[in-house]
């Protein structure tokens, strides 16, 4: 159990999460790989429905920033 | 990186002198890879974070930074400094962009009008020995706290003191460290913005470091007198920030410690000692010397606190014509404030440029579009190496093997630099050759280059739309470099996520529309005949829509400025200036019976008595101005004694004889202003109570002047007058929300009775004038918020599209706000704001025509249920209902593209799932969704 890596999702807004998250990359900033982004064009456009696809595919977590 | 030396000749043609000083590196083969700053071994105090990290001798000077490109600090590069003894960076640069023969190259240019924004410069407090600054590390400046606040800072947020490391359990920030000060500076000056910036820091630190870290601001007068800022002044009371009207005087180390001992005296005269683990010196704003010197240079005045000289009536005007100024170097301001002057001083430099305007552009060149409509996706992929950005991490040639495995992937290529000219150049090329109808680009990042690779597409006669990126370098191969095989998994993933999505796109149209280039400003107050003043001087047929019978609004109601100037006279001159334009088409006693249409388009009915009229404009000013709030309180209305600002300055214009007779007049501030029904400060009236002060004691210098207040707010420059008014013996009296002064009228005399807060102890004034400063209270119009559907905060001023950067227009597009209906301001800031209200709204008007985006909502008016929550919640007003007698789909919800920004709120709030957000739709980021499974 020890390697069990949590698989997450983030829905992250185009405006402001998801430019911090490229800043992260401008900053070298290091963090765990087993993160995949999708880009919204505000978390406004987030839908509960995006979640639960996320968690039926088999994500662990879902994060929403913005 | 540029120095302007010097500035020849006069408006319309001034030849402005430039020194370039070299970056030693070529900005067009610099991509920011950051190999250069990894190599680098000198290591030297890094600015940005105020010296309390460490950066390279070549560095970016932030992550933000605009070009994002590197440079070398000359000081302290050792190739340059001693010979040639390094060039590592030169060696292993990717691009070899490192070119330490760049020399300092001066340049010319030949410019209509200037802007000058230089800033300004912190205060330096190492010279107050006894607050020991510059020996104890543990106080510190307050932008040395906002690094440590800041997530990008040097301990990336954690609140920590800088001696030992450890969390700080009390922190105390002093006000006025070189403001406000003649004894230990030479600036008499309040800096306007410290106040607010040490509640915010002491607030954020709370944040982060729990509430039960003990935050005390010691403070002479709290200034809060922006919009929402009182708001904010009273949730820090509420959260335990402690408030200490005392301005400290030493700061001792407590031996054997790094913690710090200070004494002080409360209201109540009691001498405290307290020990803190870390201090916060709130520095002013100053201008920097060198500043001093340039303006020595361009011949421009200064003020006696050395910023640059303007005329209230025209705020961003500098001494010299043509040449323009706005933030800090105009006077100490804050954010907002500097964004409304450099909107003005851009409408200020563009008036004189109109005629110019348009004489320089080139039209590109448009290749035709080719209909992939109904064809097979057929997609390719360029992945992009960037060098040994992306490749040195992730394995890019199994990513690109991988990517020809994926549904509908045609073609397939790796680049060295996906975004240098030469391959973008070979990518069209590539995409007309192999007939590709989708593109996916694996590099950087959409925000900075997806415009870049959509102007490809274009260039290969494809819809900009059929486009997407995978980011695998800024968000993969940069944050997970010791993880190779993890980051090259992650870039396959995002590949496949990027295909299935494209596959799924549909070309888009951008939407041309007209825009009307006739402007209508409703409100002829002084903010309103600004904005229309600038608009007209710009080209463009102004209205102005006047409920009343004159041009001029509350201004004719002000006697003298703080710098002297009779208002009447001036606003006489400007009123006259405004109806000889022949541009500006004033309508008096005119409302707006109705309002239809959007941005570029709107058709407004007005109304003048019976008769109506029909205006259609393009763009929209609210200047509808405020009032003055008639008090209830201190007996106002029980005798002629007792008056408000504005009555007694009608007095001193007349010279009344209860001015002539008076032997003591009493002013009480904040009535109805800073109440728990009313909780803002109407900014103006200490500084217009001060002057009447002055003005009244210069009439007769016997008189017994008294000002009863809670905190004297004369901002900025503003603080001379409060020290010129105690000079000549103005009595400053404060009291609190809870002890306010008691005002009764008895046998025809005014008493006022209040707690003297020196000596505790009740004292009575009889006062011949009392006047109240009462509050500015806006001109609530819900009728007009509702035709322009633009939003009204608590107290009933507008709010603006953002607080901080723009403060002059509304979210809705095409509608502009200025003057006192945004929040109270003196005439100097109206006049400023109505400038820049004018200066965002030819921004738009000087397009003629607007592109709305392609990736916009759009209805499926046969699933619409009429629920109207669309409607409700988009911020800008894009979606609403058609008409009832609509041949097609009546009373449906609509969205107008021009309006929508694209944020896919309503489709997101739709409960039939009619709304469909074109670039982002359901089917496309379910596709992402759904192809993430083989990955995670």
């Amino acid at each position: 159990m020890s390697e069990w890596e949590p698989k997450i999702v983030s829905f992250l807004c185009n405006w402001c999460s998801y430019g911090a998250a490229d800043l992260a990359g401008v900053g070298r900033m290091e963090y765990p790989a087993n993160i995949r982004v999708i880009r919204i064009p505000c978390t406004g456009r987030m839908s509960p429905k995006f979640a639960l696809a996320a968690l039926r595919e088999g994500a662990d977590g879902v994060w929403v920033s913005g | 990186m540029s120095e302007v030396k010097n500035i020849k000749g006069k408006v319309g043609n001034f030849e402005v002198e430039i020194v370039r000083h070299p970056r030693y590196v070529d900005e067009s083969l610099c991509i920011a890879c950051g190999a250069c700053f990894e190599k680098c071994p000198k290591k030297i105090p890094d600015t940005y974070n105020q010296g309390l990290a460490k950066r390279k001798a070549i560095y970016v000077e932030y992550a933000q930074a605009v070009p994002l490109k590197y440079r070398i600090d000359p000081e302290t590069c050792i190739y340059i400094q001693k010979g040639g003894k390094c060039g590592a960076c030169k060696k292993l640069c990717p691009t070899g962009a490192v070119d330490f023969d760049q020399k300092e190259t001066t340049q010319t240019l030949n410019v209509g009008s200037v802007v000058l924004a230089p800033g300004f410069k912190p205060f330096d407090p190492s010279g107050f020995d006894t607050y020991n600054y510059a020996n104890l590390p543990n106080v510190m400046s307050a932008l040395e706290f906002e690094r440590i606040l800041s997530a990008s800072g040097p301990t990336t947020g954690h609140l920590v003191r800088m001696s030992d490391g450890r969390e700080p359990k009390k922190i105390a920030w002093f006000q006025c460290v070189g403001s406000r000060d003649i004894n230990r500076s030479d600036n008499a000056y309040c800096s306007s913005v410290c106040c607010m910036y040490a509640i915010k820091e002491a607030v954020i630190a709370k944040e982060h470091a729990g509430d039960d870290l003990e935050c005390t601001i010691f403070y002479m007068d709290m200034r809060t007198m922006g919009k929402e800022f009182e708001r904010f002044y009273i949730r820090a009371q509420e959260k335990g920030v402690r408030f200490v009207r005392c301005r400290v005087h030493t700061v001792d180390p407590v031996p054997g410690t790094d913690d710090l001992h200070i004494r002080y005296v409360t209201d109540d005269g009691e001498l405290k000692e307290e020990i803190f683990d870390q201090i916060v010196l709130s520095v002013g704003m100053q201008t920097p010397p060198e500043l001093v010197e340039l303006a020595k240079q361009l011949d421009l005045e200064l003020t006696p606190g050395r910023f640059c000289k303007t005329d209230p009536f025209s705020p961003v005007s500098t001494s010299r014509e043509g040449i323009y100024v706005c933030g800090a170097f105009q006077g100490p301001k804050d954010i907002p404030q500097s964004v409304i002057d450099a909107s003005a001083a851009a409408s200020a430099a563009g008036e004189v440029l109109s005629a110019a305007r348009n004489s320089l552009t080139k039209v590109p060149e448009v290749v035709p579009e080719t209909n992939v409509i109904n064809e097979r996706p057929r997609v390719g992929v360029f992945v992009c190496r960037c060098g040994v950005n992306i490749a040195g991490v992730v394995d890019v040639p199994a990513v690109a093997e991988y990517a020809k495995t994926l549904p509908y992937v045609e073609h397939v290529v790796d680049n060295l630099y996906s975004c240098s000219q030469d391959t973008q150049d070979i990518m069209a090329e590539i995409i007309r050759e192999k007939n590709l109808n989708r593109v996916v680009v694996a590099a950087c990042t959409p925000k900075t280059h997806e415009p870049l690779f959509q102007e490809t597409l274009i260039n290969a006669g494809l819809n900009k739309y059929l486009f997407e990126m995978a980011n695998i370098r800024n968000q993969d191969s940069w944050v997970h470099k010791n993880n190779p095989e993890m980051a090259t998994e992650k870039a396959r993933d995002l590949v496949r996520m990027a295909v299935s999505k494209v596959s799924l796109t549909q070309p888009l149209k951008e939407a041309e529309l007209d825009v009307n280039q006739a402007a209508m400003v409703i409100g002829g107050g002084i903010s309103g005949i600004s904005a229309a003043k600038s608009l007209a001087k710009q080209g463009y047929e102004t209205h102005i829509i006047e409920k009343g019978e004159r041009l001029g609004g509350q201004a004719w109601n002000l006697y003298r400025l703080p710098s002297g100037d009779n208002v009447k006279k001036r606003l006489t001159a400007l009123v006259e200036e405004v109806e000889k334009e022949p541009k500006i088409h004033v309508h008096l006693n005119t409302t707006l019976a109705s309002v239809e249409g959007f941005v570029g388009n709107f058709k407004t009915t007005l109304q003048n008595g019976g008769a109506q009229d029909v205006l259609e404009h393009g763009i929209a000013v609210i200047a509808t101005g405020a009032s003055e709030y008639k008090p209830s309180e201190y007996a106002y209305g029980d005798d002629p004694k007792i008056l408000t600002s504005l009555e007694l300055d009608r007095k001193l214009m007349d010279d009344d004889d209860l001015v002539k007779k008076a032997e003591s007049a009493v002013f009480i501030q904040c009535v109805g202003s800073r109440e728990p029904d009313r909780p803002y400060c109407s900014r103006i009236c200490c500084t217009h109570s001060v002057h009447n002060a002055i003005e009244l004691k210069r009439r007769n210098p016997d008189m017994n002047v008294f000002i009863l207040y809670r905190d004297i707010r004369t901002y900025g420059e503003k603080e001379y007058l409060y020290q010129e008014a105690r000079k000549l013996g103005v009595i400053f009296v404060r009291f609190t929300l809870e002890k306010k002064p008691e005002v009764r009228v008895e046998d025809g005399s005014v008493i006022v009775r209040v707690i003297d807060h020196v000596l505790g102890v009740p004292m009575e004034i009889e006062a011949d004038i009392l006047t109240l400063a009462s509050a500015i209270i806006p001109n609530a119009d819900e009728k007009l918020a509702q035709f322009f559907k633009v939003p009204m905060n608590e107290d009933g001023f507008f709010v603006e599209r953002h607080a901080k950067l723009g403060p002059s227009e509304f979210a809705t597009d095409g509608v502009f706000l200025c003057g006192l209906a945004h929040y109270p301001k003196p005439i100097d800031e109206s006049i400023a704001q109505g400038r820049a209200a004018a200066s965002r709204a030819v921004t738009l008007l000087a397009r003629k025509k607007i592109h709305t985006s392609g990736q916009v909502a759009e209805v499926n008016p046969g699933w619409c249920s009429q629920c109207g929550v669309c409607v409700s919640v988009c911020p800008y007003s894009a979606p609403t209902f058609r008409g009832a007698d609509e041949r097609f789909w009546p009373e449906k919800a609509e969205i107008n593209a021009v309006l929508c920004k694209g944020c896919g709120l309503c489709v997101a709030s739709c409960r039939s799932g009619a709304i469909k957000l074109k670039g982002f739709d359901n089917d496309q980021i379910f596709e992402q969704i759904f192809s993430i499974n083989e990955a995670i």
